[in-house]
């Protein structure tokens, strides 16, 4: 009896392992997964969703929707974000902020959307660019404003930005 | 419940019992021990499971805060507090010798609040190292760079455990012990090491090829979490639990935004509810993948790894696609969710699960009954029901272990009483019915989204919230069911706008403390094997 | 029997060789650079068949494991194994502490000698033979079991736990199964009545001594494959290294040229093996004959035999692949249990099996000698 079981237990472990064998054959001739990353960029399709790098949309008459409130500077869990601004008085007496600069780094941030997201006029959102490498890392340090790039004026028609589609990386400040 | 009460109220008469959420007990320091060895002891609820211990600095007082649970009834929750006046030499009474997880818990609460325990066998500090100054979660813990400067130069870690021990007649003795023989053969795996996970350390005294003796050595990846969650408001909070637990990132997440509603009142609109749940399923299959994948490739199945990781990357494309992150994906919010699902969401999960199916066939012919892997993991590390509840070893572990501890079974949250689905329980507690319990765990959830996925209701996705979240003055406590185990996130708030402090049950921490446990008298290949069938991700025990 | 065209063989290329160098030299000069030249080219092929066999073996690990392996350096990556030469060659050669300095460096050559020594001894074709020992078997035996050396000394000199460790693992395995590779061998030479490799490949002329010796023989060269496969510390019995316990075993603390030197030897061993197995078992160089089929035979025979040697050699290398990138690993009481549980009793009885065969004449040749019959 002991002698059957262990020629039976060697049958047993020969058919479990031809059972692997098997598996891995099979996948030898199944398409393989991996990308091809530079020379797929072409095909390459990055979720809409995707956060690499946060942007200020400008329209075409260089201008944005930020109103230098600030808000996106407090929510920053780790002080990614640094708003710049000035006050003035408006002619009606009013005081006004005025965004000098808009500074967000890239090297410190999570991407926790959570600046985007509380955003009051929706003036920030990720883009798409995910290639964000570079060799200095001054150069992590990005300004969202254009050069003299002033507050779009409130009208109701305007559409929200909602997509992130091809903005290029005009506003990057190198 | 009311037994209990009669019960506490006989054997510590001065103990101050209140009914909050939880039934809460202030006892003196003196008294913890007795009241927490009777209710260990109880034969009407044995409070045996001890899920977390948090250590507390309430200015006056430094404390500690036991969270008890029954094991065979999760739902009954019980939570002792008690606390010392002494700043400068606070000690308070160990309960490592009713629940074996309190070792490392308290020697984490001695580097970081300064509180050593009586009776503790072995007091070093654990998460920081031994010259760190100062105690860093205490509230007047000076932050000064000066005091603690960085160093590039590595410190030797010392072997020998300073302990105090309490004599008959009540005096206290400091001891000095050494973890090793002279003679040991002391191999470190880690913290660099190929089959840790991370950067866990485990000094290991072998015997040939037999492990004697393994001290668990951790702290390497450390950031003071719950420190930072202390100054931060409570939706900032979000993003750092996606980094205790990077596989289960998104139920993580899940558990923090759970207790900030259950505090602030918060009601989960239906629709994020589901968007809530299937994700958590998702992300529980993503991470049992690479568990599964991880613990193929400790016991040296190359093949099987990548074989793991391609399967996960058509979970991580859906994450991908409806939140724009792939391991930390920034789903939950408080209040509900951040991104609502995209419009091929449904289509693309629907074609994941039969994929995934036929995928966990195939695991099955490769691995599952394989003659070696057998030999590797059949009776290999085993882990009694007792041990695990005593280490608090939960999740497919614990289960292995026989022991029905799945949060989402006994204490549903979310849309888990709504869906039908197994809890996988087996008795064997060895590497193979941990490794049987992962592969069964992915078929359930894979049944659970499929019961979700066509009936996502419309709506809103998220809660209208105020701008300015406080949570009412109080403890909170949520548990949720991660890939690794129970994670439970405790806040005590003073109701401002940020918590006054955070603690995380860690799932990986008490899958750390019972490797030298089940390791002792394993071969060295079997410790690699252990450690990946427990499975346990570091960031989460460092914290 | 006829003689077959065989416009593609070496052999005159090689007396033309002969005969230049014996007009042009004193016979013994003639001969040292003989010498020479086989030796050189022994080295070069040793270093060229690793190459090649280190980017087959990345490529077919990744089809296994649905990647596409290398694919960066030159088409299809063919050259990714030559980069990794060239950076071999020119990466610092680490010095330890507080290792045994002189151990720690003749550590490599110990294994890379006894490769290149069995290496040498390989019939490749007709007439492309170093040597041809009438002990042929028993030489290639004991020169590669001089690796195992190399390999204790390397564990033992790094100073090193892991490669101390990994060292002794290597020495209990190497010893168990070379036990076994041994009686497999020893099997086939009883049935072929010989250890000279030249003879045993004649002998199997229109059969093989895989069917030769049918069911023994059978069982003989999978035990051969088993524990040849064990020898080459790869696969699953690649505990002494065993990357993800002891990170990389007995040559954790070696690096460029030396580690290369153990890099390369694993491998020529892996061939070594199979090639062993093609010539014992699977006919060597020998093409497949059948008797009397004589237009076949000649169809046969223009295939070059050391195209037939290299092609055996590397299904059964494809083979040894397979099951590397398969099974996890094996525990070493597992693994010794495997042996001398196992593999040796069944040995033994197969050995003695195989010899009541021969000599009660029921090897495949004695009952069909029309057949099979040299």
């Amino acid at each position: 009896m002991k002698f059957f079981n262990y020629i039976e237990g060697i049958f047993t472990a020969l058919r479990s392992l031809a059972g692997g064998m098997i598996v891995t054959w099979k996948e030898l001739f199944t398409p393989k997964v991996t990308m091809q990353y530079p020379e797929n960029r072409k095909t390459l399709t990055i979720s809409n969703r995707w956060r690499s790098e946060l942007i200020m949309p400008h329209d075409e008459n260089n201008e944005h929707a930020c109103t230098a409130c600030g808000i996106c500077m407090m929510n920053c869990p780790n002080g990614s974000i640094e708003v710049l601004s000035t006050t003035i008085e408006t002619e009606d007496g009013k005081k006004k902020k005025i965004l000098n600069k808009h500074l967000w780094n890239y090297g410190s941030c999570t991407f926790c959307n959570l600046c985007v997201i509380t955003c009051p006029s929706d003036a920030i959102i990720f883009n798409n660019e995910f290639e964000g490498a570079v060799f200095d890392k001054s150069k992590l340090l990005h300004r969202l404003n254009r050069e003299d790039s002033k507050l779009r004026e409130r009208k109701k028609d305007t559409a929200p930005a909602t997509t992130n589609t091809t903005i290029k990386k005009e506003n990057k400040e190198a | 419940m009311k037994e209990i009460i009669q019960f506490i109220q006989k054997i510590a008469p001065e103990a101050q019992i209140e009914q909050r959420k939880r039934l809460t007990v202030t006892v003196r320091p003196e008294e913890v021990h007795l009241v927490m060895k009777m209710l260990r002891k109880n034969e009407v609820l044995c409070f045996d499971y001890l899920i977390s211990l948090i250590g507390m600095d309430w200015g006056d007082r430094l404390g500690v805060i036991y969270q008890l649970s029954v094991s065979t009834d999760l739902t009954k929750e019980l939570v002792l507090i008690t606390a010392t006046t002494d700043r400068d030499n606070p000690l308070l009474y160990s309960v490592t010798d009713l629940y074996e997880t309190a070792h490392l818990n308290e020697r984490e609460i001695y580097a970081l609040f300064g509180i050593r325990f009586i009776n503790n066998p072995d007091m070093r500090r654990f998460l920081l190292n031994d010259e760190w100054k100062g105690f860093p979660f205490r509230k007047d813990y000076l932050h000064d760079p000066k005091l603690n400067p960085e160093t590039v130069v590595s410190s030797e870690i010392s072997d020998i455990a300073p302990r105090i021990v309490e004599k008959e007649n009540g005096e206290l003795i400091e001891e000095q012990v050494p973890l090793f023989d002279e003679e040991d053969y002391i191999v470190n795996i880690g913290p660099q090491h190929p089959s840790t996970h991370g950067v866990m350390h485990f000094r290991t005294a072998l015997d040939g090829e037999i492990v004697k003796k393994i001290d668990v050595h951790s702290g390497y990846i450390h950031r003071g979490i719950e420190k930072l969650c202390e100054s931060m408001t409570y939706p900032q909070m979000l993003h750092l639990t996606d980094r205790l637990d990077y596989l289960s990132a998104n139920i993580n997440r899940h558990a923090l935004c759970m207790c900030i509603e259950k505090g602030a009142e918060i009601e989960v609109p239906e629709r994020a509810q589901y968007i809530r749940t299937i994700m958590d399923e998702l992300q529980r299959i993503s991470s049992h993948l690479l568990a599964w994948a991880t613990h193929c490739n400790d016991l040296g199945a190359t093949t099987a790894f990548i074989y793991g990781m391609r399967e996960r990357e058509h979970v991580l494309d859906i994450f991908d696609k409806t939140c724009g992150g792939r391991l930390i994906i920034n789903q939950n919010v408080v209040g509900g969710v951040m991104f609502d699902i995209y419009p091929d969401f449904q289509k693309d999960v629907k074609a994941f699960i039969p994929y995934m199916r036929e995928k966990l066939k195939e695991y099955d012919h490769f691995f599952s009954h394989n003659a070696i892997a057998l030999g590797r993991m059949v009776h290999i590390g085993h882990l009694c029901r007792e041990d695990a509840i005593s280490y608090g070893v939960t999740g497919p572990a614990g289960r292995a272990s026989g022991w029905s501890c799945d949060v989402r079974k006994h204490k549903p949250y979310a849309l888990y009483d709504r869906v039908a689905f197994k809890e996988i329980v087996r008795t064997e507690g060895d590497s193979y019915a941990r490794y049987l319990n992962r592969l069964d765990e992915i078929a359930e959830s894979l049944h659970i989204i499929e019961q979700l996925i066509d009936n996502i209701p419309s709506g809103a996705i998220c809660a209208k919230l105020k701008p300015i979240i406080r949570i009412p003055v109080g403890q909170y406590f949520q548990s949720v069911e991660t890939g690794k185990g129970e994670f439970g996130v405790f806040i005590e708030s003073t109701g401002e706008k940020n918590p006054y402090r955070v603690k995380f049950r860690s799932p990986s921490l008490s899958a750390v403390s019972v490797v030298p446990l089940i390791s002792r008298g394993a071969f060295l290949s079997d410790l690699i094997g252990i450690t990946g069938s427990l499975d346990f991700v570091i960031p989460d025990i460092d914290r | 029997m006829l003689i077959y065209s065989q416009p593609l063989e070496l052999t005159k290329f090689l007396a033309a060789i002969d005969n230049f160098l014996h007009s042009n030299f004193a016979p013994g000069w003639a001969i040292v650079v003989e010498g020479i030249l086989v030796g050189a080219m022994i080295l070069v092929m040793y270093a060229l068949i690793a190459l090649v066999m280190i980017y087959i073996e990345r490529k077919i690990a990744a089809f296994f494991q649905a990647r596409l392996g290398p694919n960066r350096v030159g088409k299809y990556g063919i050259f990714q194994s030559l980069a990794d030469m060239i950076k071999i060659l020119i990466k610092e050669v680490i010095h330890i502490k507080k290792a045994d300095k002189f151990l720690f460096f003749v550590a490599p050559f110990f294994v890379i000698v006894s490769s290149v020594l069995a290496f040498g001894e390989l019939p490749f074709g007709i007439n492309l033979h170093a040597l041809d020992f009438n002990i042929g078997v028993f030489y290639l035996l004991s020169v590669s079991s001089l690796g195992i050396i190399g390999i204790l000394l390397a564990g033992w000199s790094s100073n090193n736990k892991y490669s101390m460790i990994g060292a002794m693992r290597s020495g209990a395995q190497f010893i168990s199964y070379e036990l076994s590779a041994g009686f497999a061998l020893m099997t086939i030479v009883v049935l072929s009545g010989s250890m000279q490799f030249s003879e045993i490949i004649e002998g199997q002329r229109y059969c093989w001594n895989l069917f030769n010796g049918h069911l023994p023989a059978l069982i003989a060269f999978i035990i051969y494959l088993i524990s040849g496969h064990a020898e080459t510390n790869r696969g699953p019995f690649d505990l002494p290294e065993a990357e993800s316990e002891l990170t990389a075993g007995y040559h954790t603390e070696y690096s460029g040229l030396q580690f290369g030197f153990f890099y390369l030897s694993e491998y020529l061993n892996m061939f070594i093996v199979a090639a062993v197995a093609a010539t014992l078992f699977l006919g060597g160089w020998m093409p497949i004959q059948i008797k009397g089929w004589e237009a076949f035979n000649q169809v046969m025979w223009y295939i070059p035999s050391w195209v037939w040697f290299i092609g055996k050699a590397g299904i059964l290398m494809f083979i040894s692949l397979w099951v590397r990138w398969s099974f996890p690993r094996l525990r070493i009481d597992l693994l010794l249990n495997l042996e001398w549980k196992y593999l040796l009793p069944i040995n033994l009885v197969n050995m003695l099996v195989m010899v009541m065969i021969v000599l009660s004449g029921f090897t495949l040749t004695d009952l069909f000698p029309a057949l099979f019959g040299n």
